[in-house]
C-alpha cells in the first residue's frame, strides 16, 4: 500500500517550545483520516509543515512522495483549508472562485458549481455565514481534484447541522476521487463517523495511530471488583483505570483472549478510546509481556 | 496572475493613476503663469553666454516670483517612496497578517512564482506611472532647468531616470519589510526609514564621486559659480594654497572694514583665491544612469533575497 503523507521524526520547535516533536507516521492512500488531540497538540503543525507553511525543525514529511518545501509543486495535488478558511473578506464569492480556477492546474467548475448553487456569485466573501464560507472553503479544494485533502478544523464555528452537511459534501467530493482525506479536529463525535484512520497527538507527539477497526479490535473494557493490578494474561498494556467502590474499570491493549472470568469484557467506543489516550489517568507502564516483539498492525508510540 | 494581481492591486492602481492625473492638472495649471512669464521677461535672451544687460534683474524678478513654486514641486521627492509605503509593503505583510497566505500559498503555484509574478507586474506599472510623473516633472521644471541647471539635488532627484529607479527599490524594500515583520504598518515605516537612509547616502557619499568632480580657481571677488553646475564645495585658499578658515576670513573682512577698504578686493590683493569643485551640469544624463542603474541592481538584490527568504522563512 503506498502512502499519502509520511513523516519520519518530523519536529518544529516555535521560539520557546516544540510545537511538534518526533512524530513518525504513515497515511495511507485513500484513507480518511482522523487527526485528532486536545488544543495546541500539534495538529495545525502538522498540516502546516505538510503545506509547506512551515519548515521542519528536525526530521523530515513528504506529501505524495514529495518534500512540500523543496518541490512546493506538490502543493497543486493537495487542497488545504487552513483553521477559519482564511479567504479574501473584500472578494466576492465569483472572484474567489475565479482566483482559485487561475492558480491551479486542473479546474473542475462543474463540482464547484454543484456546490454552490444556492449563494450568489456577487456576494462579498465578508458577507458570508461560517457555514456559507466553509461550503465555499470546500468547493474551492474539491475544484482542485486533488489526490490529499487536508481539513484544519473544519467544524469550528459550524452548528451541529451545517457541521453534519459539510461532512455530506466532503464525502460525496472525495467519493469518486479516492483521495485521501485528513480531517484534524479535537471533536472526536465529528469525525467518529467517517474516518477509517486515526491519529493521536498530545503535547506535540503522535500517541496513538492506526486503523479504526484495529484499534478497536484491539482494546478491551474489562471490568471486575477492585483488587491490587498485576499481569493480566491477555492484556498488554493498561491504558486507564478507573475505580468506582468496589468496581474497577480498565481500559486495555489486548494481545489474546482474557480467560480470566472474574473480568467483565466489553467492546470500546472510539471516542471513549481516543479519550483515555488523550487524558489517561495512569501513565501506561508496560505489562510484563511474554512477547518481545510487537506483531500487531497496530503503531504504539508511548 | 495577471488576474490575481488586477484583481487584488487594481485599487493602488487607481489611486496611482489618480495621482499621475492630479499631478498633471496642477502642473499644467500653473506652467501657464510660468511659461507666460519667462516669454515676457524674454528670458530665453539672458540664458549664457549671453550677455545682455539687466539680466540680473529680470532673472533675479522671475526666481522671486517663481521660486516657492519650484520648492513645493521639490516635495515630490517622496513620490517614489509611495510605491514602497501603499503597494510594497502590504503585499506580503497583509497576506501574512490576514492568514490568507495559507490559502494563496497552497493553490497549484508555487509561491515563489506567486511572489514573482505581482512584484514584476506591479514593478512593470509603477515603472510606467512614475516615468510619467517623471516627464511631466521635467515639463514642468523646463524653464527652471534652462536658468538653473538640473545637476543639484532639487532638480536631479525629480527628473528623469532616477524616479521610476527609486519608486522601483521603495517598491522591493516593501516587499521584503513586509516578509520580515508581517505588520503593515511597521513594513510602511522601515520601508521609509530604509529608503531615506538609503537615497540621503548615495546623495551625501556616492553621487558626488559618480565621476570625478572638476576643480576651478577664481579670484575671491569673482563669482566662480555657473548655473547649471553642482557646486559640492566653495572654499577660500590663500596664495599659497593652505584653506582659510572662517575665523579667519571674518578678521580680514573686520580688518578690511577698519582701514575703509572694500573687503572683496582687499581680500583679492592679499592673494586669496577661491577653489571651487563642482560637477558640470553636462553630466546630468550620465549621472542618471549611474544612479538609476544603482537603484535598479539594489531593487534586483532586494527581490533576490526576497524571493529567497520567502521560500526558506517559516510562516
Amino acid at each position: 500500500m503506498t502512502s499519502s503523507l509520511d513523516a519520519w521524526s518530523l519536529g518544529k520547535r516555535f521560539r520557546r517550545e516544540w510545537g511538534l516533536r518526533d512524530c513518525t507516521l504513515t497515511i495511507p492512500e485513500g484513507a480518511i483520516v482522523g487527526l485528532t488531540g486536545p488544543n495546541a497538540a500539534g495538529k495545525s503543525t502538522l498540516l502546516a509543515l505538510a503545506t509547506g507553511l512551515l519548515a521542519p525543525s528536525e526530521g523530515s514529511i513528504s506529501v505524495l512522495g514529495c518534500d512540500p518545501l523543496r518541490e512546493p509543486a506538490v502543493l497543486a495535488e493537495v487542497g488545504f483549508v487552513a483553521q477559519n478558511a482564511p479567504l479574501y473578506k473584500s472578494f466576492t464569492v465569483g472572484d474567489t472562485i475565479e482566483y482559485a480556477r487561475r492558480t491551479n492546474v486542473r479546474w473542475d467548475a462543474e463540482i464547484v458549481a454543484d456546490l454552490l448553487t444556492r449563494m450568489d456569485s456577487q456576494t462579498k466573501v465578508g458577507a458570508l455565514s461560517a457555514g456559507e464560507r466553509a461550503r465555499l472553503a470546500l468547493a474551492l479544494v474539491l475544484g482542485k481534484r486533488p489526490q490529499l485533502l487536508l481539513l484544519d478544523e473544519p467544524f469550528a464555528g459550524l452548528d451541529p447541522l451545517a457541521g453534519r452537511e459539510f461532512l455530506q459534501l466532503l464525502m460525496d467530493g472525495v467519493a469518486e476521487t479516492a483521495a485521501t482525506v485528513v480531517i484534524a479536529s479535537h471533536v472526536i463525535a465529528h469525525i467518529e463517523r467517517v474516518c477509517d484512520h486515526i491519529v493521536l497527538l498530545t503535547g506535540g507527539g503522535v500517541r496513538l495511530e492506526g486503523n479504526v477497526d484495529e484499534l478497536l479490535d484491539s482494546h478491551r473494557i474489562l471490568m471486575g471488583p477492585r483488587r491490587p493490578l498485576g499481569a493480566i494474561r491477555g492484556v498488554r498494556e493498561i491504558v486507564r483505570e478507573r475505580h468506582s467502590g468496589r468496581q474497577l474499570t480498565l481500559l486495555v491493549l489486548a494481545d489474546g483472549p482474557i480467560v480470566d472470568s472474574s473480568w467483565t469484557v466489553d467492546q470500546v467506543g472510539l471516542e471513549e478510546l481516543l479519550m483515555a489516550y488523550m487524558a489517561p489517568e495512569r501513565l501506561p507502564s508496560p505489562q510484563p509481556s511474554p512477547q518481545p516483539e510487537e506483531r500487531l498492525p497496530l503503531r504504539w508510540h508511548g | 496572475m495577471a488576474w490575481v494581481t488586477w484583481r487584488q492591486h487594481r485599487s493602488q492602481l487607481v489611486a496611482g493613476l489618480g495621482l499621475l492625473v492630479a499631478l498633471a492638472a496642477a502642473a499644467f495649471g500653473t506652467d501657464l503663469p510660468i511659461r507666460a512669464a519667462y516669454h515676457r521677461d524674454a528670458l530665453s535672451g539672458c540664458l549664457p553666454p549671453s550677455a545682455r544687460s539687466g539680466c540680473d534683474i529680470i532673472v533675479k524678478h522671475f526666481q522671486g516670483e517663481f521660486d516657492s513654486w519650484a520648492g513645493a514641486v521639490r516635495g515630490l521627492a517622496v513620490l517614489p517612496a509611495l510605491a514602497g509605503l501603499f503597494v510594497g509593503a502590504p503585499l506580503l505583510a497583509r497576506e501574512l497578517e490576514h492568514g490568507t497566505h495559507r490559502f494563496a500559498w497552497t493553490q497549484g503555484i508555487t509561491r515563489r512564482r506567486w511572489l514573482l509574478s505581482k512584484t514584476a507586474l506591479l514593478a512593470a506599472a509603477t515603472v510606467t506611472i512614475t516615468a510619467l510623473a517623471s516627464g511631466l516633472v521635467m515639463w514642468w521644471r523646463s524653464p527652471f532647468d534652462t536658468l538653473e541647471g538640473r545637476m543639484a539635488p532639487n532638480g536631479f532627484d525629480l527628473e528623469g531616470l532616477v524616479v521610476p529607479a527609486y519608486a522601483l527599490y521603495a517598491l522591493a524594500l516593501g516587499v521584503l519589510a513586509g516578509l520580515l515583520l508581517r505588520r503593515t504598518v511597521a513594513a510602511m515605516t522601515v520601508t521609509l526609514v530604509v529608503f531615506a537612509a538609503t537615497r540621503l547616502l548615495v546623495l551625501k557619499f556616492a553621487r558626488p564621486d559618480f565621476l570625478p568632480p572638476l576643480h576651478r580657481t577664481v579670484g575671491a571677488n569673482a563669482v566662480g559659480t555657473q548655473a547649471g553646475d553642482w557646486i559640492l564645495s566653495d572654499t577660500l585658499v590663500d596664495a599659497g594654497g593652505r584653506g582659510i578658515t572662517a575665523a579667519h576670513e571674518d578678521l580680514a573682512v573686520l580688518h578690511a572694514q577698519h582701514a575703509g577698504l572694500d573687503p572683496q578686493t582687499y581680500l583679492v590683493t592679499l592673494g586669496w583665491k577661491r577653489v571651487i569643485s563642482y560637477q558640470p551640469g553636462g553630466r546630468f544624463w550620465t549621472f542618471q544612469l549611474i544612479e538609476a542603474g544603482l537603484f535598479i541592481a539594489l531593487a534586483a538584490a532586494v527581490v533576490a533575497l526576497t524571493l529567497w527568504l520567502v521560500r526558506r522563512t517559516p510562516t
